[in-house]
C-alpha cells in the first residue's frame, strides 16, 4: 500500500482505499544519524507494551520489506506492524505461508539489498532454522524479533527462552531485552550494527514473551519524525542480488558443493569469516547501546550474570538486598553474540559468588558463562534458579538462591 | 502519563509474573499499581492496592483494606481513572497521617 512511490507493485494507495493526495507516513520523517538518534533526541516517556515498543522501534527503522507467520506470541507484534503498513512506514509487508517460506523470503529480500524484518516464537523458530542458520552465510542483515516461548512437550504458550540456546552457533548477532525500552531500543541498534560493511550478518532480538510483550512498562521514546537512514545494499560485505535477473545458480556451483579438499576449505574460511565477524559488531554496539553489559554494583563479593526478564527479578532481588545492608553485584548481558567475554571478566574477577537465574531448562547461559570464565576466576559459579514452561521467578527465589549459596560458599 | 509524584519505586512485578509495579508512597500509607500481561492489549488493567509501610523501607508494606478508599483489590481500565484515583487517595493519605497522630500513642 505504501507504494505510490518508486514502486513496481502493482496495486496502489488509492486501490486500498486512499485518498490521492495520501502521502506514506514513511516519506513525511526525517532522515537522522543514527548515534543522535540514540544518544541526543528528546525522548518521551510512554507506558505501552513490548509489542507496542517493537511498533514504535519498527516505526522510526526505515523498513523495506516486512514477512511474517502469526505465532503466540508474536502475533501482537506483528498486527502492530500491519498498522504501519497501513500508514506508509513500512513499505513492504506479507504474510508468508509458514516459517520455512518466511525465513526464506525474508533471505531473498536481504539479498536484493533492502532492509528487512521479520519475527516469530520459539515453534515458529525452531520450524524455519534451516533457513535462519544459512542466513549468517550468505550475509544477510535481516533484523528478526524473537518473542521467546516453550518449544518442547508438553506443549505451552508460556515465556521461556531455551529457543536461544540453538542459534548460539549459527554467526547469527543475538541481543536479549530485559523489557519493553530494550525491545525499543535494541531492534533499532541491531540493524545499525548488522548493516556495517565489516558486519554484514543478520540480528535477532530475543525478549521474554508475554512477561514483556503483552504487558505494560515505561519506555522513553525519540519523537515519530525522525528515522534511520535506509540500507544501502551496495556497502556490504557481498554485493547485493539484483532479484529482477537472479543468476541461476548460486551456492550450487562447483566448487562449493563438491566434496573435495577446495570445498572443505573454502568453506572454513568463509565461516572463520562469519564469527570474526559477530566479534567486529561489538564495537558497534558498544557505540549504540552504552556497552554490551550494564553493571550495578561493580566490586560486589556476590555477583547475578543474568539476561532478559531474569534481570529484572534480580535488579530487584538487589534492590532488596541493598535495603537489608548487603552488596549485591548484577551483570546485565545486553548482547549474547557477540558474548561480553572482557567485559564479564572484569566484574566478577573478584568475586567470590556468581549466580545465574534463567528461564530455561537446559541453562544455556550458564554454560556459556563457565566457558568464558574457566580457568580465570576463583569465584564460584552456581547453575539456578532456573525456571520454565512458563513458571515464574519471584523475588523470592533469588533472594533465597543467594543466601543459600552464602551458606555453602563461606 | 501516570502521575510521578510520590512515586517512589518502578519494578518489575515481583511476582515474577511480568509486568511492571508502581509504588506510591505518602507518610506511612501508600498504594500499589500493578499490570500484568495479558492475552488482549484491551484487557490490560491495573490492579490497585492501598497498603500500609512498616518502616522506611519501601518494599516493606502490607495491604491496607481498612481504609475508606478500599476494602478489596480496585481495577482501574484507564491511565486517566487510575490517576484521578491515585490524587485523591494523595489527600485521603495525609489527612489519615493527621488523624492517626491525634490518637493516643502508645506509651
Amino acid at each position: 500500500m505504501a507504494n505510490v512511490v518508486g514502486s513496481s507493485v502493482c496495486r496502489t494507495a488509492v486501490d486500498e482505499g486512499k485518498p490521492e493526495d495520501w502521502v506514506p507516513g514513511g516519506e513525511k520523517q526525517k532522515i537522522i544519524d543514527p548515534m543522535k538518534m540514540f544518544h541526543e533526541l528528546p525522548r518521551e516517556l510512554q507506558f505501552i507494551t513490548g509489542s507496542e515498543a517493537a511498533r514504535e522501534s519498527m516505526r522510526r527503522a526505515n523498513i523495506d520489506i516486512a514477512i511474517a507467520y502469526p505465532i503466540t506470541p508474536q502475533s501482537e507484534s506483528m498486527q502492530q506492524a500491519g498498522y504501519l503498513y497501513d500508514e506508509g512506514y513500512i513499505k513492504e509487508y506479507y504474510r508468508a505461508e509458514e516459517e520455512i517460506g518466511t525465513f526464506s523470503a525474508i533471505s531473498g529480500a536481504s539479498r536484493a539489498g533492502v532492509r528487512s524484518l521479520t519475527a516469530t516464537s520459539g515453534p515458529g523458530l525452531m520450524r524455519g532454522m534451516e533457513a535462519i542458520s544459512s542466513w549468517p552465510g550468505a550475509r544477510t542483515p535481516i533484523i528478526m524479533l524473537n518473542m521467546c516461548r516453550v518449544i518442547n512437550t508438553p506443549l505451552a504458550i508460556q515465556p521461556d527462552n531455551i529457543e536461544m540456546s540453538f542459534m548460539l552457533n549459527t554467526g547469527i548477532l543475538m541481543l536479549h531485552a530485559e523489557n519493553q525500552q530494550d525491545f525499543y531500543d535494541f531492534p533499532l541498534a541491531a540493524i545499525c550494527a548488522s548493516e556495517q560493511v565489516d558486519v554484514t550478518l543478520p540480528a535477532v532480538v530475543s525478549v521474554d514473551g508475554f512477561f514483556c510483550t503483552h504487558a505494560r512498562g515505561p519506555v522513553k521514546v525519540t519523537p515519530e519524525e525522525y528515522k534511520l537512514p535506509p540500507r544501502d545494499g551496495w556497502r556490504s560485505a557481498v554485493p547485493a542480488m539484483d532479484n529482477e535477473n537472479p543468476p541461476a545458480r548460486i551456492s550450487r556451483d562447483a566448487p562449493i558443493q563438491k566434496s573435495n579438499f577446495i570445498s572443505y576449505h573454502m568453506h572454513s574460511s568463509w565461516q572463520q569469516e562469519v564469527f570474526a565477524a559477530v566479534e567486529r559488531s561489538a564495537k558497534y554496539f558498544r557505540k549504540y547501546l552504552g556497552g554490551l553489559t550494564e553493571i550495578v554494583n561493580p566490586g560486589a563479593e556476590d555477583f547475578i550474570v543474568a539476561s532478559g526478564c531474569a534481570v529484572s527479578q534480580a535488579r530487584e532481588a538487589v534492590r532488596q538486598e541493598g535495603e537489608q545492608g548487603r552488596k549485591v553485584g548484577l551483570i546485565k548481558l545486553k548482547t549474547i553474540r557477540p558474548f561480553p567475554t572482557e567485559e564479564l571478566y572484569e566484574a566478577v574477577k573478584g568475586a567470590k559468588r556468581i549466580l545465574i537465574p534463567e528461564f530455561n531448562q537446559a541453562g544455556w547461559l550458564h554454560k556459556e558463562v563457565c566457558s568464558v570464565l574457566y580457568g580465570r576466576t576463583k569465584g564460584v559459579i552456581k547453575n539456578g534458579p532456573r525456571v520454565y514452561g512458563g513458571m515464574t521467578m519471584p523475588t523470592e527465589m533469588i533472594l533465597e538462591w543467594l543466601e543459600e549459596f552464602r551458606k555453602e560458599v563461606k | 502519563m501516570l502521575i510521578e509524584n510520590n512515586l517512589v519505586l518502578t519494578r518489575s512485578d515481583p511476582s515474577g509474573m511480568g509486568g511492571t509495579q508502581l509504588i506510591y508512597r505518602v507518610k506511612n500509607y501508600g498504594l500499589t499499581a500493578v499490570n500484568r500481561p495479558q492475552e488482549e492489549i484491551s484487557q490490560i488493567h491495573w490492579e490497585v492496592e492501598i497498603i500500609k509501610f512498616k518502616d522506611n523501607t519501601i518494599s516493606s508494606f502490607e495491604v491496607c483494606h481498612t481504609t475508606e478508599l478500599a476494602k478489596n483489590t480496585l481495577k482501574f481500565y484507564t491511565d486517566k481513572s487510575l490517576n484521578e484515583f491515585i490524587e485523591k487517595s494523595f489527600q485521603y493519605f495525609e489527612e489519615l497521617d493527621s488523624l492517626e497522630k491525634m490518637l493516643p500513642q502508645d506509651p
